[in-house]
C-alpha cells in the first residue's frame, strides 16, 4: 500500500468517487460492495460551498450573585487563554471549510454560539457538508446530527434535516445538504435530531438569501436589496444579523455531568443576541465571514485580545451607522419564549417577516411599528433609517432590547445583562461594511 | 395530600413500538384490501371529521385519555347525543347564516356552560347570553346548567370561518380539563372554501385542523379525586394536538388504539401540479391554551388567509393574505391557512440529487424514511430495520417551535407534532 490505511482515510466517502473506491478496495471483498455510496456524482465533484462540523464546546455567559446556582457556572468549564473558565456547556456547528483532516478533528469540543452566519444566492445552488466530530465531554452519547434550514419552502425530506423521515449523520461520517435557495429573506437553521434538546444546546444559527435584485444600483445606490421589491423599497446600507437564543442553565449542565432535564420545567435563564448577552454584544466580532474563515494553525478560533472569554462567541451585535443610511436588521428567534424587539427612538420598518415580502401584487401589508413580536422560530426584515446626529459626542447612542424585561435582564447587576445592544449614529465617518455585523 | 407519582423518564420505545407496531398492522392490512382504512363512523381515515347540525346535543362526559409517555389522564368532554366520551368535543361543522342551536346537557359534579367565541347574539334560552354575577362577582361568562340541568344556547352563524367553543364557568379550570371543541362554519358558495370571498380555495377533502391544547395532569388528577386545586401552580407537562400527543397524533381518524381520541392530525397532500392537483389543502389553526404556540410546517409555508373568522382583504377586496413558516396563533384565536408542496427541483432517478449519496451503512435512517431522496421510490433499508414508509412517499414534519413543549412530562420529540404527507401524483400508495 503506498499510503497507511487509517480509519479515517477508509470512512471519507464525501468528495470525489475515486476517494471512496480507494478506502473500499482495501477491505475484504464482502465488505467491498455494501459500502459503496449509492449513488456517485461523476465528474469532476464540487467541493461544497461550506463545511461545518457538529460538536461540543463551551461558551462564557456572566456569573453574579443572582445567576450563581448549582449549574452556573458548570464547575466543569476548561480554562479560556487568559485562564479565566468558560462557564456553560454546548452543543454547536462550527465552521471547518478549507481546514485539513487534522485541524478538523482538532474542533471537537470548541462549537461556537450562535452557529455561523451565512448566506446563499437567489436561484444559486448552494451545498453545506455536514460531519459529525462526536462530544468531547460524553463519550456515551452517539448523537447523530442533522442541518435544518428552517423555512426552507418546498424542501424534500432528503435535504430537511429531519431525522424521522430522512437522513441523520452518525459520529464520524458526513453529508452533503443541497439547497437552491428560490425565495429571499431571513431564515435560520438548526440541528433537528433531539431538536428540544440539541437547539437548546446552542445548535442554532441565521441564514438568509440575496435577492436577484441586488447589484442594481438604479433603484438604490448601494444596489443591496433584501427582496425583489421593483422600486427600491428594501434597499439598504448596512446590514445586521440579530440572531435570538436562550439559555437554560440547568439544562445545559445537565448535558456536562449526565443527567436529563424536565423539558416542562423549562425557564429562561440567559437570553441572547447573536450568542452573547448584553455588554459582550458590543464587544468585537471574531472570524465571522463564512467564506473567509480565520483560525490559528490548529484550527480553532482566535481570542480577541481582552475579549477571550468571548472566544466561541464570535458575533457581534454592534450596529455602527453614519446618520440618514438605511440599516438592515435581519431578527430571527430560536429562543423557546416570545421575544418583542424594541428599538428606542427610532421607527422600524417592517418589510418581511418569515422570508416573505409583505406585499401581495401592488398590495403592500408592510408596517411601521416600534416593537418587533417574534415567537419561536419566526424572523422579520426591519430597516430603519438613522436619524440626523444631535451629539455631544461621537455618537448618538440608541438602545435595541428586548422588551420582555426579564429577557433584556438576565438577573444581571444593573438589570441589563441581556438580549440589548446599541445602535450608534455618527454624523460622518463609519467605513462601509466588509460583511453583515461589520 | 395523595403523593403524586410523576411518570419520570420512561422510555419512549415501549410506546412507540406499540403504536408503530399497530400502524405498520394497520397499513399491512389496509393495503391490500380496500383503499381506505375502515373507520367506526365510516369517514375518512384523515382530515377533519364533522359533526352535522345545526342543532346539536351536547351532554358531558368523562374519561380517560392516552398520552406519549404511557400514561392516562382524566378528562371532562361534551359528546353529541348518546356518544361515548371523546376528547377533544366533536368538531361542529354548519353552513354560514343557519340558525345553530346547541343543547347543553351538564353530568359534572359543577355548573358547565358554553361560550361560542367570534359568534353575535347568542341567546340561552332564548334571551341575550350575558355574564352571570352573584352580586358584583362574575360566576359564570354565559348562563350555565347546574350539575344535572340543561341549557339551549342558539345564534345565527353569519361569518364563514374556523371558530372555537369552549366553557365559560370557571374556565381556568373547565378548559384544561378538555370542554372545549372546534365550529366550521363553511361559506355559502361551497363548503371547499374558507370564506365566502377571496381566493381562498382548497381541494376537497383535503381540510385538517391543529387544534393545540395543553394539560397539567396535576389539575386532572385532583379533579378525578374530587380534591382541591390550587390554579396558581397550574404547570402543563402535556401538550397535544388533536388531543393527542405524537406518535398518536398521526394515527389514522378513530384508530381502534385511541378510543377516546377520535381526531388524528396527519395532512395528506400530492405534490401541486397545475393540471393534476391546483388546490392547495386547508389547514385550521385553533389554540385552546393561554399562551401564544409558534405552529412550524416543513417543506413550506402556510398562506394564512383569515383569523378569527375574518379573511384577510381589504375594504376594497385586496389580498392582504401573507405567508408564514411559523403560524404564531395568541390564546383563543383561530387561523385559517392553505399549503401546498411543489416538486421545485424535480429531483429524481434521471435527474439525481448533485452529492454523492453515502451508503446506508454510513447514515442514519428514519423510521419514514423510504430509503430514496426521490418520490415515488424506495430503496434499501438497513439490515433489521422495519420502515412505516409504504411507497416512496415523503414525510415532512410539522410541528409546535417552542420546542421544551413538544415533549410529554420530559420525553422529547412527542407532543404538538404531526407530519405532512405527499404522495406522489402516480401512484400505488395504500
Amino acid at each position: 500500500m503506498s499510503k497507511t490505511f487509517t480509519r479515517r482515510n477508509f470512512m471519507k466517502l464525501g468528495g470525489a468517487a475515486l476517494a471512496a473506491t480507494t478506502g473500499a478496495h482495501l477491505l475484504p471483498s464482502s465488505f467491498n460492495r455494501i459500502l459503496q455510496p449509492v449513488h456517485v456524482v461523476q465528474g469532476a465533484v464540487p467541493e461544497p460551498d461550506l463545511f461545518f462540523a457538529a460538536t461540543d464546546g463551551w461558551i462564557s455567559l456572566p456569573v453574579n450573585p443572582a445567576t450563581t446556582t448549582i449549574f452556573h457556572p458548570d464547575p466543569l468549564g476548561p480554562l479560556n487563554p487568559v485562564g479565566n473558565p468558560f462557564t456553560t456547556y454546548i452543543f454547536g456547528f462550527r465552521n471547518v471549510t478549507g481546514l485539513d483532516d487534522t485541524q478538523i478533528q482538532n474542533q471537537k469540543n470548541k462549537a461556537q454560539h450562535s452557529a455561523p452566519l451565512f448566506w446563499t444566492q437567489q436561484d444559486t445552488p448552494f451545498q453545506v457538508k455536514l460531519t459529525n466530530l462526536g462530544l468531547a465531554l460524553r463519550p456515551d452519547l452517539v448523537d447523530t446530527h442533522t442541518f435544518h434550514w428552517h423555512g426552507f419552502r418546498n424542501v424534500i425530506p432528503f435535504f430537511d434535516g429531519e431525522p424521522s423521515s430522512s437522513v441523520s449523520v452518525p459520529i464520524g461520517r458526513d453529508f452533503t445538504y443541497v439547497f437552491n435557495s428560490h425565495d429571499p429573506g431571513t431564515y435560520m437553521y438548526h440541528c433537528h435530531v433531539e431538536d428540544v434538546e440539541h437547539v437548546q444546546m446552542g445548535m442554532t444559527g441565521l441564514v438568509f438569501v440575496r435577492p436577484v435584485q441586488d447589484g442594481n444600483t438604479a433603484l438604490y445606490p448601494s444596489g443591496t436589496y433584501v427582496y425583489n421589491d421593483g422600486d427600491g423599497s428594501t434597499g439598504y446600507d448596512r446590514e445586521f444579523a440579530m440572531f435570538l437564543s436562550e439559555v437554560w442553565a440547568e439544562s445545559h449542565w445537565a448535558d456536562a455531568h449526565i443527567q436529563l432535564p424536565e423539558w416542562s420545567d423549562y425557564k429562561t435563564d440567559f437570553a441572547l443576541l447573536n450568542g452573547r448577552v448584553y455588554p459582550d454584544t458590543l464587544a468585537p466580532n471574531g472570524s465571522i465571514d463564512p467564506f473567509n474563515p480565520v483560525t490559528d494553525t490548529n484550527g480553532d478560533l482566535i481570542a480577541t485580545p481582552g475579549y477571550e472569554h468571548l472566544q466561541y462567541q464570535p458575533l457581534s451585535s454592534l450596529v455602527n451607522c453614519n446618520a440618514g443610511e438605511r440599516v438592515l436588521l435581519r431578527f430571527a428567534n430560536l429562543g423557546f419564549k416570545q421575544a418583542a424587539m424594541t428599538l428606542t427612538g427610532i421607527k422600524m420598518q417592517v418589510v418581511g417577516r418569515d422570508a416573505t415580502f409583505l406585499r401581495n401584487g401592488s398590495t403592500s401589508t408592510s408596517y411601521a411599528t416600534n416593537t418587533v413580536s417574534l415567537n419561536a422560530g419566526e424572523s422579520a426584515d426591519v430597516i430603519f433609517i438613522a436619524p440626523p446626529y444631535q451629539g455631544p459626542g461621537a455618537y448618538d447612542t440608541y438602545l435595541l432590547y428586548n422588551r420582555s424585561h426579564s429577557q433584556t435582564s438576565n438577573l444581571s447587576a444593573g438589570g441589563y445583562g441581556g438580549q440589548m445592544t446599541e445602535v450608534r449614529v455618527y454624523p460622518s465617518g463609519v467605513t462601509p461594511q466588509t460583511g453583515p455585523n461589520t | 395530600m395523595v403523593p403524586f407519582i410523576k411518570q419520570r423518564k420512561r422510555k419512549l420505545s415501549a410506546r412507540w413500538g406499540v403504536a408503530l407496531f399497530q400502524i405498520l398492522a394497520l397499513i399491512i392490512l389496509g393495503a391490500g384490501a380496500t383503499p381506505r382504512v375502515a373507520v367506526a363512523q365510516g369517514g375518512p381515515s384523515d382530515g377533519i371529521v364533522c359533526t352535522t347540525g345545526p342543532t346539536f346535543t351536547l351532554t358531558t362526559q368523562t374519561g380517560y385519555i392516552g398520552t406519549p409517555d404511557d400514561n392516562v389522564v382524566f378528562m371532562w368532554g361534551f359528546s353529541a347525543a348518546g356518544a361515548g366520551f371523546q376528547h377533544p368535543s366533536p368538531v361542529l361543522c354548519v353552513n354560514q347564516d343557519e340558525t345553530v342551536t346547541v343543547i347543553l346537557h351538564n353530568t359534572l359534579p359543577e355548573p358547565v356552560s358554553i361560550v361560542f367565541p367570534g359568534q353575535e347574539n347568542v341567546l340561552a334560552n332564548g334571551a341575550p347570553a350575558q355574564p352571570q354575577l352573584s352580586g358584583s362577582t362574575i360566576t359564570s361568562l354565559t348562563p350555565a346548567a347546574a350539575s344535572g340541568g340543561s341549557v339551549t344556547y342558539s345564534f345565527v352563524a353569519n361569518r364563514p370561518g374556523a371558530f372555537i367553543y369552549q366553557s365559560g364557568t370557571n374556565p381556568a379550570k373547565q378548559v384544561p380539563m378538555g370542554l372545549f371543541g372546534a365550529l366550521i362554519v363553511r361559506p355559502t358558495r361551497g363548503a371547499t372554501y374558507l370564506y365566502q370571498t377571496g381566493d381562498n380555495a382548497f381541494k376537497p377533502n383535503t381540510e385538517y385542523m391543529v387544534l393545540l391544547s395543553e394539560i397539567d395532569p396535576a389539575l386532572n388528577q385532583a379533579v378525578e379525586r374530587n380534591r382541591p386545586f390550587n390554579l396558581n401552580n397550574y404547570r402543563p407537562r402535556y401538550f397535544m394536538l388533536n388531543g393527542r400527543g405524537f406518535p398518536d397524533s398521526i394515527a389514522p381518524n378513530y384508530a381502534s388504539w385511541l378510543p377516546t381520541q377520535p381526531y388524528g392530525a396527519l395532512v395528506r397532500i400530492q405534490p401541486y401540479d397545475a393540471t393534476l392537483n391546483p388546490l392547495p389543502a386547508a389547514v385550521r389553526y385553533l389554540n385552546v391554551t393561554s399562551q401564544d404556540m409558534p405552529f412550524h410546517p416543513h417543506g413550506n409555508h402556510g398562506r394564512v388567509l383569515g383569523r378569527d373568522g375574518y379573511p384577510l382583504e381589504g375594504a376594497l377586496g385586496e389580498d392582504l393574505s401573507f405567508e408564514k413558516f411559523v403560524i404564531n396563533i395568541g390564546p383563543g384565536q383561530t387561523w385559517d391557512t392553505t399549503t401546498d408542496w411543489q416538486d421545485a427541483e424535480g429531483y429524481s432517478l434521471g435527474n439525481p440529487v448533485p452529492i454523492t449519496v453515502p451508503n446506508v451503512q454510513n447514515t442514519v435512517y428514519g423510521t419514514f424514511y423510504g430509503g430514496s431522496p426521490y418520490i415515488g421510490q424506495t430503496g434499501p433499508q438497513p439490515v433489521g430495520a422495519t420502515t412505516l414508509n409504504q411507497c416512496g412517499e415523503y414525510y415532512i414534519i410539522q410541528h409546535n417551535h417552542s420546542l421544551f413543549q413538544i415533549t410529554s412530562w420530559g420525553i422529547p420529540m412527542t407532543g404538538p407534532i404531526s407530519y405532512l404527507r405527499i404522495d406522489p401524483l402516480a401512484n400505488s400508495c395504500p
